[in-house]
């Protein structure tokens, strides 16, 4: 029986090392920064352009394109018809996980542009603003233009 | 109930008992490793409240001033301390610190100062026997101050934006042509196809002034749509591109000049030395193989080990 005693601090060490949680998968998601589902957005299978930072207002973008986009943009040529670009925008957090890193937070808009095909002209631009925690489609079109210039002004990333 | 099946006491618990402290006695003196205080050549230099942080938590096994009590001399703790001390000194050591270019130096910091608060440092087993090594919330506070007080936050210089003009030239008129293949030293060759796959997420590195995306092939992206990611699926690649970080005066930062790309490939049976991960460094736009020996992935390991309860993995996924 008195072995048993000289057991316990081993047995315990041995416990503690293995008490280990893992936390299941659906906790680890980034949920606050996730677009809805009803998005469908992978689907459209947008690849990455390019990615930025807003110091003064804490958000980052990352902005996606279709082939024709990314491929006309590294180009430096005018909109053709067929391109598909998405700029998403985030409220940046401290990554809890990384001290010293900042990673998206709350999701805060989704601006698409889709372009067609236009007789006399390049192409015609359509551009749409989502925001809010449903990504509902906002109908000021005001900064429309502006927007649209900035997106198409954004240089690729450099990837090799 | 009978009592005659009971083992006489001193026919055989005694003798055991007398052999295994004949057995420990031995063992004081057969083998011993050693452990020595090679002499101090290039100490870091740190204000003197963030100094004796890290003398009294950290200098016991990244110095070579290590202060070993008698306790820690016993055998057969003395043969794991001897070991804490080599591979500690081995990733970081204070007292060559000078050795490190700057760059490097930070990089150590942020990652130890990340690696205590993750819980991972100071290693359990030695605050259990040295409580006093622990390292308290105030002490914590000093060393975070410390770092970010570190950061200098400077608008573009032309040095950064030139380098990005250079490459970005380079990149856009770039042909098919591609030179042969780039292959780490563990055997992982470069994977040019990560510039397609989906987004995983992004990063704002504060710390060493860079930007990331991550971007994970399909079986990554299947796995974090289904949730199916503790553990990760074999066969998941991610890939995280790192580039400089160029500020506009208005407080915009773009992405400057490539810097690196990095993948983590899942195969809990071929890279289970590893934790199951298969790791890759590709620097510069020449995609040269970060690491002269395989044993370059002990770095990746030990970095991500904080990760252990979510597979190694640091990246906390965005759905798209």
């Amino acid at each position: 029986m008195r072995s048993s005693y000289l057991l316990l601090p081993a047995l315990l060490l041995f416990l503690v090392s293995c008490s280990e949680k893992h936390p299941d998968g659906a906790s680890l998601i980034n949920k606050e920064a996730s677009l809805p589902a009803a998005f469908n957005f992978s689907k459209m299978g947008l690849k990455v352009i390019t990615s930025s930072i807003n110091k003064k207002q804490g958000t980052m973008s990352t902005l996606y394109g279709n082939d024709l986009a990314l491929n006309t943009a590294k180009a430096g040529r005018p909109a053709q018809p067929g391109e598909v670009l998405a700029l998403i925008t985030w409220k940046q957090k401290d990554d809890d996980r990384w001290f010293g890193a900042k990673i998206p937070g709350k999701l805060q808009s989704m601006e698409m542009i889709n372009t067609t095909a236009a007789p006399g002209a390049a192409a015609t631009v359509t551009y749409k603003h989502y925001d809010g925690d449903q990504m509902a489609l906002n109908p000021d079109t005001l900064v429309n233009q502006e927007r649209i210039k900035y997106i198409f002004d954004q240089k690729p990333s450099v990837m090799p | 109930m009978s009592t005659a099946a009971k083992p006489p006491l001193k026919r055989i618990v005694l003798p055991v008992f007398f052999a295994l402290i004949f057995c420990f006695i031995v063992l004081q003196f057969v083998n011993r490793p050693l452990i020595t205080n090679p002499p101090v050549t290039g100490e870091i230099e740190a204000p003197a409240q963030v100094k004796a942080i890290l003398k009294k938590a950290c200098y016991d096994c990244h110095s070579n001033e290590t202060n070993l009590r008698w306790y820690d001399k016993v055998n057969p703790v003395y043969h794991m301390v001897a070991e804490d001390v080599t591979e500690g000194r081995k990733g970081l050591n204070f007292s060559t610190w000078k050795d490190l270019a700057a760059p490097d130096q930070k990089g150590k910091l942020w990652e130890a100062v990340n690696q205590i608060i993750a819980g991972a440092m100071p290693l359990k087993n030695y605050t259990a026997v040295h409580p006093g090594a622990k390292v308290s919330l105030e002490d914590l506070a000093v060393l975070k101050k410390y770092l970010s007080d570190m950061v200098v936050s400077k608008p573009a210089d032309t040095s950064k934006t030139n380098a990005l003009d250079k490459q970005y030239k380079n990149w856009t008129k770039e042909t098919a042509a591609q030179t042969a293949p780039s292959v780490s030293s563990n055997g992982i060759a470069y994977i040019p196809d990560y510039k397609n796959w989906q987004v995983i997420s992004t990063t704002d590195r504060v710390d060493n002034g860079s930007m990331r995306v991550i971007t994970g092939n399909d079986i990554a992206i299947k796995a974090i749509k289904e949730n199916h990611i503790n553990p990760w699926p074999n066969g998941t690649i991610f890939a995280k591109i790192g580039w400089d970080k160029i500020a506009d005066v208005d407080g915009n930062v773009h992405t400057g000049a490539f810097k690196q790309v990095e993948f983590m490939i899942k195969d809990d049976k071929k890279y289970a030395s590893t934790k199951g991960w298969g790791f890759a460094r590709f620097k510069t736009p020449k995609l040269l193989p970060y690491g002269k020996t395989k044993l370059f992935a002990t770095e990746c390991v030990n970095c991500h080990r904080p990760e252990s309860a979510n597979d190694f993995v640091f990246t906390s996924p965005v759905k798209h």
